[in-house]
């Protein structure tokens, strides 16, 4: 977890870890890859493997449907239909919402909309999954259900999450937290 | 969940501007289709008029073509029966012939004396039946001949032909003709007397007479009599007894003020006289217009084996007005086409900009997740190609229905050269490459518009374009 | 017996000669090409000459146009026909133009533009042009002669209704230049005076009847001093052409080109 107030840099420290900007000085290694000397369409192939990102407006593509947004990041990837189908459904399943797979976004509640933005995330098995504010736009009840819902698939697929935000409730959710304020880092604290 | 498909949900998004930009499209396409097909009947009406005129190739001795109207008779081909036969023998050139016909182009005066009305007159000899013959071409069944009225030219009376309507007023046969709206004769400055002795007058009755006498022997029943004069080969003067049988109005006053249509035979003997008796040009018609090529290399060929004075020129060398014509439309049209093109464009353009704006924050999302540049901007153009090529198809089904409606609204103009008003209409036969081109042209523009702003899209920061509400 | 056959021989030359004579009429009756010949002698002195001639035009009876030229002609050595040099004097409007005949060129000179123009024959169909070519012409060279009509000669009135009685020839053409597909001529028996002629196109149709009369003498022999020109295809047309001062001259080759025609001065 990266915990600071508003202005501090998480966004962008976030963004640099998830390879969606090139740092000014300095480098960058997520995973092994040195991110800063490769080119472009394989900084995005990485992220297409790699990285899943949770936002706060859940950021769905709005003429897919629920299903159709799950299963793009597979689609991306080359998957074979039948095999895409199989694990999009069943991981909105585990996100709840199989009776919604055939919804548009415009359809969906806020809470859904999110957990639609999950499964999405994590659909491709990446290694790290980036949340930026996750429930910045939830009112608190279902922000408590998300981030349940974060920690469980967390565990069961066994990717890193790293995310940003303001939010008290997931500090006690977070292994890791650090602090930064102003763009520098001034705390770790580890859980273990 | 194809990319097109995608791309087509994506149409729909905004519903009422792609409502727009495709009718913008439409309406432009439509255009161009009509037009396209205005001007391919025009072509066609052009091709038929001057064919069935002037054939297709025309043969001369070398040199008249640009040397020899002042003085045809100089530039006879003698022996015209043998060339016309080796023509109609060789094996090659005799499927492609419709009519091979020899013809005279002279000059001379024209003379109603009894009116006292003479004029300069360009005269053509054709053989009649063989000119009417060429009058039935019709290779695009345009059923032209139905609206001129029948001119099928005398082919038992030698003595009789047609003349320009002008030259019938001019030489006052408005009234005998039958021409309508003749107005009362202005004479114009009468020559003033000029003489030294005073006016006098003087008696040469019993002299005039027999003069006067072989002329009124040539009553030849209800068609006028004209006096057509030339000089022969030699330099004599020379006339003949010239029966009109109707005036046709021609579409260019020059010409209809000066044109004369007479038996082969008749121009024949007046421009040549006592001497050898030779023909001015050969005229080919054939079959169909695309055949001119081949053709005219295979008469080069038996010119050139056989060792002939001979010179080949095939119709837009016979009549420049029509390549001039054929020219100035595909200018117009082409300058249509460019100026469509560029509204396509522009919408097409204006379209996709707003719709990548609008889409900033979705960009990111999908770069994000790993959708690269080139991905971005095939995604916006295929948008751009489906306004494009759905604008054009309904734009060329509505053109389509409107040709229709137009052909048989039963209008008509009167286009340049033209006598009599022509019916409006647009060739809806035989234009599938004009629709196909017009289809894939759009389609290529719109193709290019959209490139423009998916271009932007691409090229966006992923980090900017996420942060963008 | 060789004597007798000459007796029979000799009357048999004797008796043909004579029918021969019975059939042909006259004695002397001459050729109709010699006819022809001597009716050009009329008409056209042997030696270069000027005159004066004054063409007027009716219409209908009504003089319309009057020109006065004069002429001068000489005979061309290859043609064997007359090549004619003309100025206008009169209207003053004309006066100054120049035109130079030689066979069928003709070329016109204008002082007011100071060009010369050739006419093509196609131009000069109609109009005082078309009326150079009966005046000065020497049919026989260019024409054969056969007598048609009577053996004895035709009586014909002249232009004036008094009877004559004359050879009525037709001419055709003898070479290319020859410029009439057929002539009807009228030659008067004992004087050899041309009184009509009557001018045929290639195609058959008359073209103009000439009648010759008022014969005066002019440098040694009765000329006709006015030609009566009807148009027989224009029929309201009449021009009447009258000759007169008649004057032996020399009159050098170089005039007879057209680069003379603007220094052509007449006294």
């Amino acid at each position: 977890m990266v915990l600071g107030p508003s202005g501090s840099g998480k966004t962008t420290l976030l963004n640099l870890v998830g390879c969606l900007d090139q740092p000014t000085g300095g480098k960058i290694e997520v995973c092994g890859e040195k991110v800063a000397e490769i080119t472009d369409d394989r900084i995005s192939e990485f992220r297409a493997k790699n990285i899943g990102f949770i936002f706060q407006n859940f950021n769905l593509i709005p003429v897919l449907s629920a299903l159709e947004n799950v299963e793009y990041p597979l689609t991306l990837l080359g998957m074979k239909t039948s095999e895409r189908r199989e694990r999009s459904m069943s991981i909105l399943g585990s996100v709840g919402l199989s009776d919604h797979a055939r919804h548009r976004p415009n359809q969906l509640s806020g809470g859904q909309k999110q957990r639609v933005a999950i499964a999405r995330a994590l659909v491709k098995g990446p290694s790290l999954v980036l949340a930026d504010e996750p429930t910045a736009n939830l009112d608190s009840t279902t922000g408590a259900a998300i981030i349940d819902l974060m920690h469980r698939v967390q565990e069961e697929y066994g990717a890193s999450f790293i995310f940003s935000t303001h939010d008290p409730q997931l500090i006690s959710h977070a292994q890791d937290v650090f602090s930064i304020r102003d763009g520098e880092l001034i705390e770790h604290r580890s859980e273990g | 969940m194809t990319t097109l498909n995608i791309a087509a949900r994506n149409i729909t998004r905004n519903y009422r501007r792609s409502l727009m930009t495709i009718s913008a499209i439409a309406v432009g396409t439509m255009s161009m289709l009509l037009f396209g097909e205005f001007v391919s009947q025009i072509f066609v009406s052009l091709e038929t008029q001057n064919v069935t005129r002037s054939g297709h190739i025309a043969l001369f001795r070398s040199g008249y073509f640009n040397y020899g109207a002042g003085n045809p008779a100089a530039y006879g081909i003698r022996d015209y029966q043998d060339v016309i036969g080796l023509m109609g023998e060789d094996a090659f050139l005799k499927p492609l012939i419709n009519v091979v016909t020899p013809t005279i182009n002279l000059f001379g005066i024209a003379g109603n004396f009894d009116a006292e009305s003479s004029k300069t007159f360009v005269g053509l000899g054709v053989i009649p039946a063989d000119y009417n013959i060429m009058h039935r071409w019709d290779e695009h069944h345009l059923k032209l001949g139905t609206t001129a009225g029948d001119i099928s030219l005398n082919e038992k009376d030698e003595s009789h032909g047609f003349i320009g309507a002008g030259l019938a007023r001019i030489l006052g046969l408005c009234e005998t003709l039958k021409l309508g709206d003749c107005p009362e004769r202005q004479r114009g400055d009468q020559e003033t007397v000029q003489t030294k002795s005073g006016r006098n007058k003087r008696d040469f009755s019993g002299l005039e007479e027999e003069a006067k006498q072989t002329n009124s022997d040539a009553g030849n029943g209800p068609a006028p009599r004209l006096d057509l004069l030339a000089a022969t080969a030699n330099g004599a003067p020379n006339v003949v007894n010239f029966y009109v049988d109707k005036a046709i109005v021609q579409g260019i006053k020059e010409y209809d003020d000066s044109f004369v249509i007479m038996n082969f035979n008749l121009a024949q003997k007046l421009l040549f006289g006592r001497g050898e008796k030779k023909a001015v040009s050969i005229v080919l018609q054939l079959h169909q217009t695309e055949d001119i090529p081949v053709a005219r290399a295979r008469l080069e060929k038996l010119i050139k084996d056989k060792g002939l004075d001979l010179e080949t020129r095939e119709l837009t060398e016979l009549q420049p007005f029509y390549k001039q014509a054929v020219g100035m439309f595909l200018a117009i049209f082409s300058f249509i086409s460019i100026v469509m093109a560029v509204i396509v464009l522009f919408t097409v353009v204006n379209t996709m900009s707003m719709s990548v704006m609008e889409r900033t924050q979705e960009i990111g999302t999908l770069r994000a997740m790993g959708v690269k540049r080139k991905g971005i901007a095939v995604q916006f153009v295929l948008e751009g190609i489906l306004l494009g090529l759905i604008g054009a198809t309904v734009g060329i089904v509505i053109g389509s229905v409107a040709g229709e409606i137009i052909n048989h609204a039963g209008l008509t103009w009167h286009p340049p050269g033209q006598a009599y008003p022509t019916p409006l209409l647009v060739r809806t036969k035989g234009v599938g490459h004009l629709l196909f081109g017009i289809w894939t042209g759009l389609g290529v523009m719109a193709t290019i518009a959209a490139w423009i702003p998916a271009r932007r899209a691409a090229r966006m920061k992923i980090v900017d374009a996420l942060g963008h509400v | 017996m060789r004597n007798r056959l000459f007796f029979y021989l000799l009357i048999m030359a004797l008796v043909t000669g004579a029918v021969e004579k019975a059939v042909s009429g006259e004695e002397n009756r001459p050729s109709a090409q010699t006819v022809i010949a001597r009716s050009d002698a009329v008409r056209n002195p042997d030696r270069p000459f000027r005159l004066d001639l004054r063409l007027t035009e009716y219409v209908n009876g009504s003089e319309r146009n009057e020109v006065i030229l004069r002429v001068y002609s000489k005979i061309d050595r290859t043609s064997g026909q007359f090549k004619n040099l003309v100025s206008y004097m009169e209207p003053p409007r004309d006066m100054g133009k120049a035109v130079l005949m030689n066979g069928t060129t003709m070329w016109f000179y204008d002082p007011a533009s100071k060009s010369s123009v050739r006419i093509s024959p196609q131009q000069r169909l109609v109009g005082q042009a078309s009326e150079g070519d009966v005046i000065t012409v020497n049919l026989a060279k260019d024409y054969s002669a056969k007598l048609v009509g009577p053996h004895d000669g035709e009586a014909l009135n002249d232009a004036d209704r008094k009877p004559r009685k004359c050879w009525h020839v037709e001419l055709t053409p003898d070479n290319d230049g020859a410029i009439y597909g057929r002539v009807e001529y009228w030659v008067e028996k004992e004087t050899d005076r041309p009184v009509k002629g009557k001018f045929y196109s290639d195609s058959g149709r008359l073209l103009k009847i000439a009648y010759y009369h008022k014969y005066q003498e002019q440098l040694g022999v009765y000329r006709p001093s006015e030609i009566i020109l009807i148009d027989a295809v224009n029929t309201k047309l009449v021009t009447t052409i009258n000759s007169s001062g008649h004057h032996a001259m020399e009159i050098p080759d170089s005039w007879y080109q057209r680069e003379f025609l603007p220094h052509l001065k007449v006294e």
